[in-house]
């Protein structure tokens, strides 16, 4: 242990100079800045790279053309495709999920995202029924995608459509029709559809 | 004075002021003595600890990734030692926070405790209370389960629509385009981190500036004046206490805190719903139109929460404080109303039973009608989590254990949970699933109007026995559904002329029994994993009338063989070949092209050729959906539905509250 000692009357602090005064308070406060923001900086550009990767849209192999008869009822389709996440590269991963229908007599079906354009949420449909539900906010859309309440709606816009492309295929002496599209991953809560950023 | 504890403490107390800090803590003065009304705040302060010492501990096994988050709260839920206690008081005591925050805040403004000079303190009181509700908001995803995966989805597109930069602000939270690793390392940082540093600071600061102004006094004068140490400490204590029993009654009763199924993004929850104590917020935003949601989520709840850090400036007078108590009454309640509301639309079909006349009218029908038709789904959806929350739990606490891909890929692998799901896209809109003696079993799969055969029960003895017995092989069941070009076939016509009405009793007798042994013969080839044994005698009866003794018994002389192929008897082409009949080779084959010649090369009626060529990109079905299909029509599946409840500790059942009532899933 250390004797105790009396403590000590404070010295006057010898007058300084006002000009090296500022300089000194000026040189501490950028210093300490520097050391603090420094790391902090780092760690917000770190945080930050998400807005600096542009996501895809992939093609995507939905499904045969056969699948799809041309009755006008809408047929689910899980969407299959490479993902990245993060680190980890899944080949075939479910991505989302999308309604195909095909009028009678028409040559290529319609898809529709079934992302809820609301809040993001999955838009039922069950068979045999005359429009599409969402099971959150009750948006209900009529089987063309349109919303049965038009702007009275709690969704903004319409349900999504994605491209469809018809793709030949031959193997052998067998010859198929698949169907193709671009899935486009859509804003939710935009009176217009925007990929996302 | 010359004890050595009293040495310590005069040591410490040199060294570190140590009786000063103890003064200042306990010998707080209490105007008035100790209250039970003063213990609100003390007893968020011991709740705030407990979340911070049970999540300390949770984190020790927690994991955050996406093929690790759901499969570590599985472990600490159902392997670790009353690791569901552990998980349960966290869960409850977050739900419990809020209810004291409550309680905390409605004490202050009706006490008029905001008002100068603590209206400082009020502000950070309000600015704390955001940071719980943040932490319950981020703490919800952490387990990546269904309930918790699907109620953020919604949260952060609701996000994603706020002013400026919703968009970049929704990209940062999830840590990318989409929802994945980046999503629960942010979140659990938030919430194990940012947050708590943030609550834990904060409440430093509201405690000392809560001691700086003293206590604000009810009734000052009427008792005399105390100490904090010991009679408020008590009470304090007790209401702490009293806490965590509740916390700990509502565990136990709901069996810890439950855990759905592993987050899938391809498969949609539609009970998804956040917390209960969000559900106003929920349910406010049904009521506004597209485009006007910003005003539901932000611009409303952003102008009450500037209103609330205004009370203290507005009840300097009496009119204001009136009027900031009124204010507070009128958002609670309409708060409790539409809690109410969410509820009452949920679970309306519960409460209202389907037998219950409509309206007459056709607007308020379609919209009575609509009601109904939302909470079944609603209903369906908790129903179907449940089952599958259990089934996954079940696998995963089996022997096989949770595979290295994680959860998610050990429910895509499994039928029991994907034969239903696949059946319905492939199959259901032509064939029936149907349990005939219990029709109104919620697992049956049913199509209005079926055009093929009910396959409940493929390849069992009963099943078999349908299509040699003259009534059930021309019921919709079998062959007699709608449109069916075999109802007046030849198979049909065979077994009604075989021991149909119009056959002598003793002769028909015979051809039952013949029949009766063909079927077990038939499900001996089909060798269905989990059916009861079967009578070796029967079985070498039935083999030899198959064989071809059957045309001995049967008056028209004709036997199996006549038509259909069965090892080297009989020829393909006129009729499936029941060699290995329904055995999983022979149904995938089937399935894979139905009109190729070992089956109906010239009479298949619709069913389409599932996957017919070598080169799997010209397939409507991929080899693994197929396996799954024929494995869960065969009942073949890697735990028996009666085995899902095995293991120590609190079953899935008890830990799954049923859907009536819940207000805390």
């Amino acid at each position: 242990m250390t004797p105790a000692q009396p403590p000590s009357e404070p010295r006057p602090a010898a007058p300084v100079p006002p000009r090296r005064r500022f300089l000194a308070a000026a040189a501490a406060v950028a210093a300490g800045a520097a050391a603090v923001l420094g790391p902090i900086a780092a760690g917000v550009v770190a945080f930050l790279t998400p807005l600096f990767r542009k996501p895809k849209s992939p093609q995507v192999r939905l499904a045969l053309l056969d699948q799809v008869p041309a009755d006008g009822q809408p047929r689910f389709f899980p969407v299959v495709s490479q993902r990245d996440d993060a680190w980890t590269r899944y080949d075939q991963s479910r991505v989302g999920g999308v309604y195909l229908v095909r009028e009678p007599g028409a040559d290529a079906p319609y898809c529709l995202a079934a992302k809820c354009p609301h809040a993001g949420c999955f838009i039922g449909y069950a068979a045999g029924s005359d429009r599409f539900q969402c099971p959150c906010h009750t948006s209900a859309f009529l089987l063309d995608g349109k919303r049965v309440n038009g702007d009275a709606s709690v969704s903004p816009r319409d349900m999504d459509r994605m491209p469809v492309e018809l793709r030949s295929t031959v193997a052998g002496d067998a010859q198929q029709t698949e169907i193709w599209i671009e899935f486009v991953d859509f804003q939710t809560g935009h009176k217009e559809p925007l990929p996302s950023v | 004075m010359n004890s050595p504890w009293q040495a310590v403490a005069d040591w410490l107390d040199s060294r570190a002021g140590t009786r000063k800090i103890l003064h200042e803590m306990l010998d707080e003065p209490v105007p008035g003595g100790a209250r039970w009304r003063y213990v609100w705040g003390s007893a968020l302060a011991i709740a705030f600890l407990t979340q911070v010492v049970t999540g300390l501990f949770l984190w020790m096994a927690y994991s955050p990734s996406t093929l690790t988050a759901w499969e570590s709260v599985f472990y600490i839920e159902h392997e670790m030692n009353f690791g569901w206690i552990l998980r349960g008081i966290h869960h409850f005591m977050a739900q419990a926070m809020v209810v004291l925050m409550a309680i905390h805040f409605v004490q202050v403004v009706w006490d008029g405790a905001y008002r100068a000079p603590r209206e400082l303190n009020f502000v950070i009181g309000i600015l704390l209370m955001l940071l719980v509700l943040a932490l319950a908001l981020t703490g919800y995803l952490l387990p990546w389960d269904q309930k918790g995966y699907w109620a953020t989805n919604v949260g952060t597109n609701i996000a994603s629509q706020a002013p400026l930069a919703g968009p970049q602000i929704k990209t940062l939270a999830i840590g990318g385009a989409g929802y994945g690793h980046h999503t629960l390392t942010r979140f659990f940082a938030l919430h194990a981190g940012v947050l708590p540093l943030a609550v834990g600071l904060l409440m430093v600061v509201h405690i000392a500036l809560f001691r700086r102004h003293g206590l604000h006094a009810y009734r000052p004068g009427v008792r005399p004046d105390d100490l904090f140490w010991p009679d408020q400490v008590l009470r304090d204590a007790v209401a702490a206490l009293g806490v965590l029993a509740v916390v700990l009654g509502l565990t136990v009763y709901y069996g810890g805190a439950e855990l759905t199924a592993p987050a899938d993004p391809a498969n949609p929850y539609d009970a998804a719903r956040p917390e209960w104590y969000f559900l106003f917020l929920f349910q406010f935003l049904k009521y506004f139109p597209g485009g006007t949601e910003v005003w539901g989520a932000f611009f409303i709840p952003g102008l009450l929460l500037a209103y609330l850090l205004l009370m203290p400036w507005i009840g300097r007078s009496r009119a204001g404080h009136a009027l900031n108590v009124g204010v507070l009454a009128v958002v609670l309640g309409g708060a409790v109303l539409l809690t109410a509301q969410a509820l009452h639309d949920d679970y309306y079909a519960l409460w209202n039973k389907a037998s219950d006349p409509l309206p007459e009218d056709g607007p308020r029908r379609e919209v009575e009608q609509a009601r109904r038709d939302a909470s079944e789904r609603f209903l369906r959806a908790r129903r179907e989590a449940h089952d599958e929350a259990q089934r996954v739990i079940a696998l995963a606490r089996s022997d096989g254990k949770i595979p290295p891909a994680g959860a998610l890929a050990m429910m895509y692998d499994d039928a029991y949970l994907q034969g239903p799901r696949l059946f319905r896209r492939h199959c259901a809109s032509c064939h029936n699933y149907a349990r005939p003696d219990a029709p109104d079993d919620p697992r049956n799969i049913v199509h209005s109007a079926p055009s093929a055969p009910n396959l409940f029960g493929l390849g069992s003895p009963a099943w078999i026995a349908g299509w040699l017995d003259p009534q059930r092989i021309a019921s919709p069941d079998y062959l007699g559904y709608d449109g069916s070009p075999f109802a007046d076939g030849d198979m049909v016509a065979y077994v009604q002329e075989a021991c149909g009405d119009d056959v002598d009793p003793d002769q028909r007798q015979q051809v039952r029994q013949a029949f009766a042994a063909i079927a077990v013969a038939l499900a001996e080839e089909s060798g269905l994993p989990r059916q009861e044994a079967l009578d070796p005698q029967q079985v070498a009866r039935g083999r030899a009338l198959l064989a071809g003794e059957l045309a001995d018994t049967v008056p028209s002389g004709t036997g199996c063989v006549d038509c259909h192929k069965w090892g080297d008897a009989g020829e393909l082409g006129a009729a499936p070949d029941l060699t290995g009949y329904l055995s999983r080779q022979w149904l995938l084959e089937f399935i894979r092209n139905p009109a190729a010649e070992r089956f109906y090369p010239d009479s298949n009626d619709r069913m389409p050729a599932f996957a017919p060529h070598d080169d799997p990109a010209l397939n409507q079905l991929d080899d693994q959906s197929l396996g799954l299909i024929v494995d869960w029509l065969r009942g073949d599946w890697r735990l028996a539905e009666d085995d899902d409840q095995e293991g120590g500790g609190p079953s899935a059942e008890g830990r799954v509250v049923e859907a009536a009532g819940a207000l805390t899933p």
